[in-house]
């Protein structure tokens, strides 16, 4: 009797493979995209970029550790979670900010939000690989 | 630069977001956007109220 209901359930590992994760990490979308969630894949996708872009349009800053400032060390990492965008974002000189600029705060708020959202979205990918969510 | 449209364009990414997080159909997916959008405007449109006797 029990059988077929737990036919039913995804089996579950005890970890994700961290490859994917990774690419979850490294491109917005990209890991609910290998999982075969298109839609959530786009939405996020999406979202996050959209994020990002206005905050670099604000002209918000892309966080960088700095000594004395513990803060600075919280908004890298939520910056960074953004991934590749991130990375190529600073290789490209972008996202230096401009405290000056009417949109600074805002734009800031815009490039954490961004990371933030992606670092979900690896956990998210990291529930559903493990089978603990569909 | 209207600090007005910024915010209801951060409430509408984080709202898509989550609700696309959290839910897995659409009537649940709508029901939470909405809540989520809502929750964060009003909120903000009533702290900001209540800030304005301030300076």
């Amino acid at each position: 009797m029990a059988e077929p209901e737990a036919r039913k359930r995804p089996e579950r590992i005890a970890s994700a493979p961290p490859g994917l994760l990774a690419a979850a990490w490294l491109i917005p979308g990209l890991g609910h995209l290998v999982l075969g969630k298109k839609l959530r894949a786009a939405v996020f996708a999406g979202v996050i970029l959209a994020s990002f872009v206005t905050g670099l349009l604000l002209q918000g800053e892309l966080a960088v550790p700095r000594s004395g400032q513990p803060f600075s060390f919280l908004a890298f990492l939520a910056c960074l979670g953004t991934g590749v965008p991130y990375i190529a974002s600073r290789l490209l000189d972008l996202g230096l900010g401009d405290p000056m600029a009417a949109g600074f705060g805002y734009g800031n708020t815009f490039l954490v939000t961004a990371g933030l959202m992606n670092l979900l979205t690896v956990l998210d990918v990291s529930d559903i690989a493990r089978g603990l969510k569909g | 630069m209207d600090h007005f449209v910024l915010l209801v364009w951060h409430a509408l990414l984080v709202a898509t977001f989550f609700a696309f997080l959290w839910r897995s159909d659409g009537p649940a997916r709508r029901k939470l956007f909405l809540r989520t959008f809502l929750i964060m405007v009003g909120a903000a449109l009533a702290i900001g109220w209540l800030m304005y006797p301030f300076p």
